[in-house]
């Protein structure tokens, strides 16, 4: 809406990464958004993923860039600006699902204005093209995969969400976990076959 | 390669993690091997049906997300300005300055100067008559040429600058222009701030009420929405003003300026409003700002739907 913003905008579209992290740390708001929506969209879909709760994923996408807000001056360009990012994401998200782990009990079920309401009912129904019976299937699926998830250990799940959902290779998943590629390997394989035994008949 | 070991490989295989040769050594046994092609056909269909079931992220979430963060990330910026008093900022940025900020002080004089050189003329009587000095040393914004010449001399081609001082009531008409100037200034939120709240005293001047619309519509910063916000406060039933006001209710981006428009624009509880505030309720993504309508609708006493 604002015409300052907007003119701004155009001094930093020729900027590629490196041009507009400088352009950040020395204080230049525009070239920071930009920044932030190179990597938002995905940012969000991995704590969707891996939260399964938008308010959740809302938390950490919140916390994860003011974090490189309040630190962009520290990043050195020792790794890619991606890792580092994605190493303040998992770490948000694993402190997250440690904390979830200890309340468990808490239901899917969550209070609203209009009544209880499941958690994953807000998930829209993208995929279902409107047909009741894919509806009906995809929830079902979703309610599986979460059930999954939950049986994997943060770490597995992490490498499972950044190399399904995301197509990370399990290299750069290593470098973000500060972890090797084997182990990374291993915690794929551990995660599969823990999908596979939930979601058996699907398959 | 042999069973036990394409199984184990197989996962890493279908996610394309293997080496050539490893891919290699696992396409000839699978040619070979019912049982494991069957398993990689398994795996596969694993992979298809778990696309179907990710999670989508939720209309809305994703503007929602970017909207809090600007005004999240305006706030971590303008924290520590806010804890200063303007007598304190003058002195210490402006008076005196630290030595790496000279330079950056210098330009922003430039850039003061240079405006100000615009609306009021150099040879003004009004000038000489506050005791302004009509001929400061010029000092230059930008060399256009530099030619050396054969006697080793050079011609150097520039544009100059004046710097001027002015002093006096903010009655005073060319202050006021100055300070009209000075509110639009894109380069420096700080000064236009600081202009809003001089100008805000006089809004019963057309041209300043203008200002405070136009920078509440407008202006990039949401401290000078704020600040134009609190000046238009005893126009809230002024129809121009009125306009302005629901037109922030409805793109604004900072909670804090949504509560305060719908504060003017309910506070005489004319009935028309209630139904604009039903309307907004279920797209009010802020909790706040949420709890604000609805505490304004019980005070009208309309539901907070619209059936």
């Amino acid at each position: 809406m604002h015409t300052g913003s907007s003119r701004i905008a155009g001094s930093t579209l020729g900027m590629d990464e490196a041009e507009l992290i400088r352009a950040a740390q020395a204080g230049d708001h525009d070239a920071f958004e930009r920044l932030v929506r190179q990597y938002d969209q995905n940012v969000l879909r991995l704590a969707m993923n891996l939260l399964r709760s938008p308010e959740d994923a809302y938390d950490i996408y919140q916390e994860a860039f003011l974090r490189v807000f309040r630190n962009i001056n520290s990043f050195r360009f020792d790794c890619s600006f991606h890792t580092w990012l994605y190493r303040i994401v998992t770490n948000l998200c694993l402190d997250h699902l440690r904390k979830k782990k200890v309340r468990r009990t808490e239901s899917a079920v969550v209070e609203t204005p209009d009544g209880p309401m499941d958690r994953l009912d807000s998930v829209p129904e993208m995929r279902a093209d409107g047909d009741p019976q894919r509806t009906l299937l995809s929830r079902e699926l979703r309610g599986r995969i979460s059930e999954a998830l939950s049986g994997m250990t943060a770490r597995e799940r992490m490498v499972f969400e950044m190399r399904h959902y995301q197509g990370m290779r399990l290299r750069a998943i290593g470098d973000v976990l500060g972890t090797t590629e084997e182990a990374a390997k291993n915690c794929l394989f551990r995660a599969t076959q823990k999908m596979r035994s939930a979601l058996g008949d699907f398959v | 390669m042999n069973c036990e070991t394409a199984k184990q490989q197989l996962v890493l295989f279908v996610y394309g993690e293997l080496s050539f040769d490893e891919e290699e050594l696992m396409e000839q046994h699978l040619d070979g091997c019912a049982g494991c092609s069957a398993e990689r056909a398994r795996l596969e269909s694993l992979q298809e049906v778990l696309s179907q079931g990710e999670s989508e992220v939720p209309a809305g979430l994703l503007a929602r997300c970017r909207r809090d963060l600007a005004v999240q990330v305006a706030a971590a910026h303008a924290a520590p300005r806010r804890s200063l008093s303007l007598a304190a900022l003058w002195r210490d940025w402006v008076v005196n300055p630290p030595l790496w900020l000279r330079p950056v002080g210098a330009v922003a004089m430039l850039a003061l100067g240079f405006f100000a050189a615009r609306i009021v003329p150099g040879d003004s009587p009004a000038l000489a008559r506050m005791g302004v000095a009509q001929d400061p040393a010029p000092v230059f914004s930008r060399v256009r040429l530099v030619n050396p010449n054969d006697s080793g001399g050079v011609r150097v081609q520039y544009e100059e600058v004046r710097q001027r001082e002015m002093s006096g009531a903010l009655q005073d008409d060319h202050i006021r222009r100055l300070l009209l100037a000075a509110a639009v200034d894109q380069t420096d939120p700080g000064l236009r701030v600081e202009s809003i709240d001089l100008l805000k005293q006089h809004c019963s001047d057309d041209e300043v009420r203008r200002a405070l619309m136009n920078a509440l519509r407008t202006d990039s910063n949401s401290g000078v929405r704020l600040k134009a916000l609190e000046g238009l406060k005893p126009y809230a039933r002024d129809p121009e003003t009125r306009k302005v006001l629901a037109q922030v209710l409805l793109v604004d981006d900072n909670p804090g300026v949504r509560t305060q428009a719908i504060d003017m624009l309910v506070q005489n509880k004319e009935p028309e409003m209630a139904g604009v505030l039903q309307e907004l309720l279920p797209n009010e993504q802020n909790g706040y700002v949420r709890s604000r309508i609805q505490k304004a609708l019980n005070e009208m006493k309309a539901s907070a739907g619209t059936f």
